[in-house]
């Protein structure tokens, strides 16, 4: 019997340790209901298992590990990088700048001034190329020749002595 | 970054929308010049009308009597003596983009000689010839800048 429990005292810690083989095991539990030393030391064995989880257990549960949590957000945002699209949308979110509403007044004026102003900016006018033109001319006293010269960017009005009695208007 | 790129755009449009707004002003030119064929001189502030005169009279002489730089204001007469009792009145009576209309009368002793209406942009010029004056005759060069 003292061999027995010699050699099951050899395997209690690898049976303690679930690290024995099924052969072990079964050697072990036959002994221990029979063997009150051997038994005894596996309870203190527990025990001391026990004396030593509590602690470590409760600390574990205090500590929150913020670095571990910034380590996995890390990982999460490198991991997911935004489409094109989605980085144009978030360019253009123009929320943050209609939550300031000092520029409504300004978009309002804008809109406003826009708005007044197309008709002239959008009114067809003459071309820089176009000569200049002459509206009218008339005169009481002279003959009147126009002549406009478009590739010296030149009109000349002349006038000549009128001949008695007659008078131009052209 | 995005609300200063937006408020620049805003202020650029602002900006470009101003000059639209405001009262034009149009900067004319009147030289007052007595061409004759005595003589070749050509007077050195002419030379930028020397080409044109050259290709459109037979004259060989062209003297500068006055240079007078007038500022349009809409519906705003300006006058310049020219010569012997005679004035040119201008009178700006419109203006859309890079053309000014003017009104333009020439006076002789507070008589009419020539009422004239012509369109005028930047870089071109009106000239108004013809009456005698000395050996030759009178030419007004009209020229705007806008």
């Amino acid at each position: 019997m003292k061999d027995s429990c010699s050699s099951i005292s050899q395997l209690l810690e690898r049976y303690f340790d679930r690290q024995a083989t099924d052969e072990e095991r079964s050697l072990v539990e036959r002994h221990l209901p029979i063997c009150q030393t051997c038994h005894e030391r596996l309870t203190l064995l527990e025990e001391l298992r026990k004396a030593i989880k509590a602690p470590v257990d409760e600390a574990l549960k205090e500590e929150t590990f913020p670095w571990v949590w910034e380590k996995i957000e890390r990982g999460i945002r490198l991991g997911k990088k935004p489409s094109w699209q989605e980085s144009v949308r978030s360019w253009l979110d123009l929320s943050p700048l209609l939550r300031k509403k000092v520029w409504i007044p300004a978009v309002a004026t804008a809109i406003v001034l826009a708005l007044v102003a197309s008709p002239l900016l959008f009114k067809k006018t003459p071309s820089l190329s176009a000569p200049s033109v002459v509206e009218y001319v008339e005169s009481q006293t002279y003959n009147v020749m126009v002549y406009e010269a478009e590739k010296a960017k030149v009109t000349v009005i002349w006038l000549f002595e009128e001949m008695e009695g007659e008078s131009t208007t052209s | 970054m995005k609300n200063k790129i937006l408020s620049f755009v805003l202020v650029l449009i602002l900006f470009s929308l101003l000059p639209s707004l405001t009262l034009a002003q149009v900067q004319t030119r009147v030289r007052v010049i007595q061409a004759s064929n005595v003589g070749k001189a050509i007077d050195p502030s002419l030379r930028d009308l020397h080409d044109q005169l050259g290709s459109l009279f037979n004259f060989t002489s062209y003297r500068l009597l006055r240079d007078e730089i007038v500022i349009l204001s809409p519906n705003q007469p300006a006058s310049v003596s020219t010569h012997k009792g005679r004035s040119i009145e201008i009178t700006q009576v419109g203006f859309q983009r890079n053309i000014a209309e003017l009104r333009v009368r020439i006076r002789r002793d507070g008589t009419d000689i020539l009422n004239t209406q012509v369109r005028l942009s930047p870089g071109r010029t009106v000239l108004i010839g013809g009456p005698k004056h000395g050996e030759g005759v009178v030419i007004l060069a009209l020229s705007a800048n806008f």
